[in-house]
Formats: C-alpha cells, structure tokens, sequence
C-alpha cells in the first residue's frame, strides 16, 4: 500500500500548487508512474478520491500513465523498452543494462479555474 | 487553465533522505536497509550478525515495526543501542521518520547501523531511507519467484541473502530458476546462502558486511 504514501505527497503538492496559483477548483492532475514503482491504478485512485472529498478537487480527473520500462543496454549501447519483467537486452543478450526510465513518480500538471 | 509542476511526487522524501545520507557521511557511519517479506529471518540474521560482530565494530539498531517492540526485546541482550519506530499499520519506513531517531544515537561512536525494515518487499524498496545500500533476504520457504515478482528491490539491493538454505529439501524451491530469474534482473549482485538457525554459511556474511563497515571511509 504504498499508494497511500505515494497519494498523500501528491495531494500535498498539487493543494500547495492550487494555492499559490489562487486555483477556486482543480479539475485535472496529471501524473506519470513508472512500471518498477508497481503501483496498483485502481487503488491509487481510490485512495486520491477519498482524500480529496469535500475540497476543491473533489471533481478532479485523475490522468496516471504509466510509462515503461526503458533500458541502455551497456554493451550494445542501444536503448530498448521491455514489457515482462527480463532485464536483458533483447539484441544481444546482456544483462549490464542502466534503466532509463521506470521509476518515475511525477506529478506532471494540474487543470483548473481561477 | 493547465499549471505546469514536472516534480517528483516522493521530492520530500528524496531531499531528506539525502539530508541523512550526508549526515551519515559525515560522521563516517554504514547504514543498511534490511527488506524481506514477513517472516524470512531478518530478527534471526541480526541477532547472530549482533553475536558475531558486536565487539568488533560499534552497531546500532533501527526497528520498524507495525505496531510491537518484539523484534527489539529480542534484540535487547546484546547491548547495542536500538530505537523502535512503529509506523502505527504504515507498510514501510521512510527518512522523516528516520532522520526523527537518529538524533538518540551517539553518530561519532558508531560504525554501522543496521534499519530492519517493515516485513514487506514491494513499499519499502520504494522510500530512500538515506541508507548507504539496500539488503535483500529472501527465504526458500516463501518460493523462488521473488526476483521476478518483486524486480525493483532485487535490482537496487548491494547483497542477496537466500536464508533458511537448510530447509530447502522440504521445499519446492527451485535453486537454479531462483538464479536464472536473479541473473535477469540483476547480474551482477553477490548472493550468499546461508541459514541463520542452523550456521550454514554465516561466515561469508560475516566476511562480506565487516568488508563493507571496513571500506566505508
């Protein structure tokens, strides 16, 4: 359940974001989650829209993407994205891999009306 | 109207978790982040790790426990400072919580501290603790799909300890598909097999973490 972790600190920014901006109600936050962070969509959901009721995102359309897994394979220097969960490099084979991308939480922007 | 924020949802976390990892730097003390599932000997394999190597290195303990001190009052015999963090059903440990305790430790007479995680192998692995490197244990009697299953900790732990090696014949534990699947997600990390109740294979352990503690500075 480190969804609920994850949710809070996003509440947090995006109210924080909200204000600054003098934002009278949020309508859409959009995040990115990379696969590795293995977070469960339903749940995260769930999780944000209890937390937000009775604010000025209770109406507010969570947009999660989840990006994948991306690799430079060290050895062949070519850059590739798997789908299963193998950390090979389906070129040649190594294993000597930097991930590049997949293990991103970011909160990206957020709509709304002044 | 679209307001642009691009920022790391866990920033909090990351920059506090930074602010310990350099405290500890300073002060010239390891810490090790242990994640396992419930269950696989994390207790067992600080309780001999404390036997073996307390009056050798100067060791603190970290507990973080859902809601007892159990793990702790096991621990209590063997004299070294622990601090019990109960994260009160919380699924993992994070650095607020850890830069809160560190402050009860004496940082300049300490070599090594060793943070027994919440039993848990996906959250943890997610929270920068601030640690020098993460410990994965992982236990024949939970089955050999965990690397694959749980790929982020796998990837990012600096040592893999396989316990309860003694038990494996009762088993349906697959030895070489738990290293193919290993080898596939990390290829480089050293795995050690070892069984803390009986003392099979301790030694390399002990080996490996006093080279660790000796090669900090």
């Amino acid at each position: 359940m480190h969804e609920l972790k994850i949710a809070e600190e996003l509440i947090g920014i995006v109210f924080q974001v909200a204000e600054s901006e003098n934002l009278k109600k949020i309508t859409k936050v959009n995040i990115q989650f990379g696969k590795m962070i293995m977070i469960v969509p339903d749940i995260f959901r769930s999780v944000f829209e209890g937390a937000v009721k009775g604010t000025i995102a209770k109406k507010a359309k969570l947009n999660l993407e989840i990006l994948p897994i991306k690799f430079m394979c060290k050895k062949c220097k070519e850059e590739t994205e798997i789908d299963d969960l193998l950390f090979v490099c389906p070129l040649c084979g190594s294993n000597d891999l930097e991930m590049i991308q997949g293990r991103e939480t970011i909160v990206e922007s957020i709509e709304g009306e002044k | 109207m679209e307001i642009k924020i691009r920022k790391n949802v866990l920033d909090r976390n990351k920059n506090k978790a930074n602010e310990v990892r350099a405290l500890l730097k300073e002060k010239n003390v390891l810490m090790v982040n242990m994640i396992s599932s419930p269950g696989a000997g994390k207790t067992t394999l600080l309780e001999k790790t404390l036997e073996n190597l307390k009056d050798r290195f100067k060791i603190a303990v970290i507990e973080g426990d859902i809601t007892t001190d159990r793990d702790a009052q096991r621990l209590k015999g063997h004299g070294v400072p622990i601090v019990v963090i109960n994260t009160e059903g919380g699924c993992h440990l994070d650095s607020h919580s850890i830069s809160k305790v560190l402050p009860e430790f004496n940082l300049d007479k300490l070599d090594i501290i060793f943070v027994e995680n919440v039993g848990n192998l996906v959250c943890p692995s997610h929270f920068d603790l601030g640690e020098s490197f993460k410990l994965a244990l992982v236990s024949t009697t939970e089955g050999d799909d965990k690397p694959i299953k749980y790929p982020m900790l796998f990837r990012e732990a600096k040592v893999i300890l396989l316990n309860k090696i003694d038990l494996i014949e009762y088993t349906n534990f697959n030895k070489s598909s738990f290293k193919v699947d290993l080898n596939n997600v990390n290829g480089k990390v050293p795995l050690m097999e070892i069984s803390c109740t009986k003392n099979i294979g301790m030694s390399q352990w002990y080996t490996w973490i006093s080279n660790q503690i000796i090669s900090k500075s």
